[in-house]
């Protein structure tokens, strides 16, 4: 599964240069966080332990490390595949869990604040897209279940 | 200028819809032809939709891409977070054929299509680069000569660069241009280009969001920033919202925090009150005291005028 979503000869020049690690916020600021670590247990085959742990979400996809790296890949790719694992299983913050649940019977994270709105003079709201990306949501689910038979 | 939709999101609609009363406010006074479109749903918001379901991200982007495609304008945006999201997409799709055409067989079912031909932007860079500063200077009505402002970029208004190309992603420009252009200075600090890390209020680790801020917040204060100005609402309610909880509990740092467009609107002569910022939970009046003592000192000119010709050293 991994292999499908990273380029491991990219990680394996990561093990080997971790520049980026100086310019990470989440590696400036939180303890225990360092995608050193996990890149070198991703090459180790051990990355199974990082899947249940909280740094994986603590990556702020700022692009920080994408932007410095002398490969444009960077330390986000390593933690985005893991916590595309990790969701797959089910194991990601709850909150998370919420937003993703509003999007998907919503089409949004919140519906525009009517009352404000009308205390600050704003126009109505444009109609949402609401039916027809629930619409496109199922197609997706139709064909995906398709291509597993 | 090409006509352009305005993308709002769902974080500007749902709770900062004073954000959008400023935006709206700065639109129509440089008569700028923009328009509103119905059938935006959220952009998608990558860290929530994107961990779970990386093809309904995609997909969800990519039809409010069509939207403004199909109608042959672009798309303009305040929110970082949704010109960074669609952007992203836009560039992988038309990177990548065999999805872009996968995406297109769904779209088609309801109508639509990707071609990625239209134009997006985010706001300030379309500020800087379509608008531009002169036109900006010509409608001003009073510049920030003395104010000190702290700039925050946010990552997304210029990151990933290979999808938004609009400034250098680590040594960005144009928001300092402009804000130099209304006369402010623009200070420069340590973490000027830091994340905000509002994203760690989205994972439950409110005490490291809080942290994240004040990090910041802290070398604002100590190098005597008058506002900290910034165009994204998550980087909004990071340094709005969060500083103000931080006060609640006793800590203070009275750092006023300004949406360009608010910004902006100030220096055309709009008032605070018409650009909805007595909605912001951390008072933006010491800012716009200061600024307003600032009025009363003659223009810099005289003063250095002042200073050659009046009584000096010699007598
Ligand atoms: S994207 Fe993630 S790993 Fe990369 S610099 Fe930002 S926080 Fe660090
Ligand atoms: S992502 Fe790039 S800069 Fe960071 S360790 Fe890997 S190779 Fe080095």
């Amino acid at each position: 599964m991994l292999e499908a979503t990273l380029n491991l000869k990219l990680l394996e020049m990561c093990s080997k240069c971790g520049a980026c690690f100086s310019i990470c916020p989440s590696c400036m600021h939180i303890p225990g966080y360092d995608p050193r670590a996990v890149i070198n247990d991703i090459l180790d085959g051990n990355y199974e332990k990082w899947l249940t742990s909280r740094h994986i979400w603590q990556c702020l996809e700022c692009h920080h490390c994408l932007e410095i790296c002398y490969q444009h890949y960077g330390f986000e790719n390593a933690m985005a595949a893991l916590r595309t694992i990790a969701a797959k299983r089910g194991i990601h913050p709850t909150q998370l869990k919420r937003g993703w649940e509003m999007f998907v019977k919503t089409s949004r994270l919140g519906e525009p604040a009517l009352p404000a709105r009308k205390k600050l003079g704003l126009p109505e709201p444009k109609a949402s897209g609401a039916d027809e990306f629930k619409k496109l949501l199922s197609l997706l689910k139709e064909k995906r279940e398709k291509k597993k038979k | 200028m090409k006509e352009f939709a305005v993308f709002w999101g769902c974080t500007i609609q749902a709770r900062f819809p004073f954000i959008e009363k400023s935006t709206r406010i700065v639109l129509e006074a440089f008569g700028l032809p923009y328009r509103d479109i119905d059938g935006f749903t959220c952009c998608p918001e990558k860290s929530l939709v994107n961990n779970i379901d990386h093809a309904a991200f995609v997909l969800t982007a990519a039809r409010n891409v069509a939207l403004v495609d199909e109608l042959g304008v672009d798309l303009v945006s305040p929110c970082t977070g949704c010109v960074s999201n669609l952007a992203t997409v836009k560039c992988e799709l038309n990177a990548n054929p065999k999805e872009k055409s996968e995406v297109n067989s769904l779209l088609k079912e309801v109508g639509r299509e990707f071609t990625g031909k239209s134009k997006l932007h985010h706001l300030v860079p379309f500020f800087h680069d379509a608008v531009g500063i002169l036109a900006i200077k010509q409608r001003m009505k009073r510049d920030f000569s003395g104010m000190k402002i702290a700039l925050h970029y946010g990552c997304h208004m210029i990151r990933p660069s290979h999808a938004l190309r609009n400034d250098d992603p680590l040594n960005p420009q144009k928001f300092d241009n402009l804000i130099r252009a209304m006369g402010a200075e623009s200070l420069q600090f340590l973490t000027k280009l830091m994340c905000c890390g509002q994203g760690l209020d989205r994972i439950d680790e409110h005490d490291k969001a809080l942290h994240f801020a004040r990090i910041k917040l802290r070398e604002l204060k100590s190098i005597g920033a008058d506002a900290l100005v910034l165009c994204c609402p998550s980087c909004f309610l990071q340094f709005d919202n969060n500083q103000f909880l931080m006060e609640k509990e006793g800590e203070k740092f009275g750092i006023p925090v300004i949406y360009f467009t608010e910004l902006l609107g100030l220096s055309m002569g709009y008032t605070a009150e018409e650009l909805g910022m007595t909605a912001h939970r951390v008072e933006v009046e010491p800012f716009i005291k200061k600024w307003e003592s600032m009025a009363d000192r003659p223009p810099r000119e005289e003063a250095i005028e002042a200073g050659l010709n009046g009584p000096n050293l010699i007598g």
